[in-house]
């Protein structure tokens, strides 16, 4: 394993890097100002807005953050263990890491089917047009995130590790974003209209 | 790091999550469920940045930056 001495209360150093923290604000702010139109848009359509969000499930929304937010707490504890240089637990904890996203993704799908299969697709209203694209897009950055944790998995199960911890945290970083997205999407999307 | 903070964290983040689902289906009036949830959900953002992203090891720029987007987004959520 390949360590890095840089410290992280260094401006340029953030952890999981610079680079990678430009990235996680620019899709912060894509998502925010996303969810801003969509609550302008609700003024002019209360009635629209709040029906339509009756017609989602909240405990999919809510189970689907429960999954999330535990995924976030294994990767977090991954990274623990690879700074101890436990590649043993590493990998323990990347596991459930993905097991988390995995089960994230089964709910969005069961939850899909059951919208398509009522009708409620994106030209449906104003409502499901956001909904759609803003759900689709997270649903897009966590296939990305899952990518990318598989193939860190992968390097961290050679025989010789050559993963710096400069790399593990950029993965990491990617994957918490997933959840701060959601963290946002969820109560505006399922919860406030 | 004390071995059990991201323990304790992810604790508070489910029952916080449990909390913002009860809130909505609560007798509150929409405004004021609406800032108790979007509060509620802030706490969680920052939980996550501040310690599942180890924000809180990292330069003052940082924490400032994401501390004023989500005080930013929340008040222009709740103002519309």
């Amino acid at each position: 394993m390949k360590k890095e001495l840089v410290s992280v209360k260094n401006l340029y150093y953030p952890p999981g890097g610079i680079l990678l923290w430009i990235v996680i604000f620019l899709e912060l702010f894509t998502f925010g100002m996303a969810l801003v139109a969509m609550v302008y848009y609700s003024k002019d359509e209360p009635e629209v807005f709040h029906n339509s969000r009756l017609l989602l499930n909240t405990t999919f929304g809510a189970v689907n953050t429960v999954f999330l937010l535990t995924s976030g707490f294994f990767m977090a504890k991954s990274v623990e263990s690879f700074k101890e240089n436990n590649i043993k637990k590493t990998a323990n904890f990347l596991r459930w890491t993905l097991l988390g996203g995995l089960l994230f993704l089964v709910l969005k799908s069961v939850e899909y089917y059951f919208k398509i299969e009522n009708g409620f697709t994106m030209n449906f209203n104003t409502f499901f047009s956001f909904y759609w694209m803003l759900t689709l897009f997270h649903v897009i950055h966590v296939i990305v995130g899952l990518v990318i944790l598989i193939s860190v998995y992968f390097g961290i199960k050679k025989p010789i590790v050559t993963t710096s911890i400069e790399d593990f945290e950029a993965s990491a970083a990617f994957w918490h974003m997933c959840d701060l997205i959601w963290l946002l999407l969820f109560p505006v999307i399922y919860l406030i209209f | 790091m004390n071995k059990d903070l991201f323990l304790i964290i992810w604790v508070l983040l489910i029952l916080l999550t449990i909390t913002t689902a009860l809130v909505s289906g609560s007798a509150l009036s929409t405004t004021q469920a609406a800032i108790l949830i979007l509060g509620l959900s802030i706490v969680k953002f920052l939980c996550v940045s501040f310690y599942f992203m180890e924000l809180k090891n990292a330069h003052v720029f940082w924490k400032a930056s994401i501390l004023f987007y989500v005080l930013l987004f929340f008040i222009i959520t709740i103002s519309l």
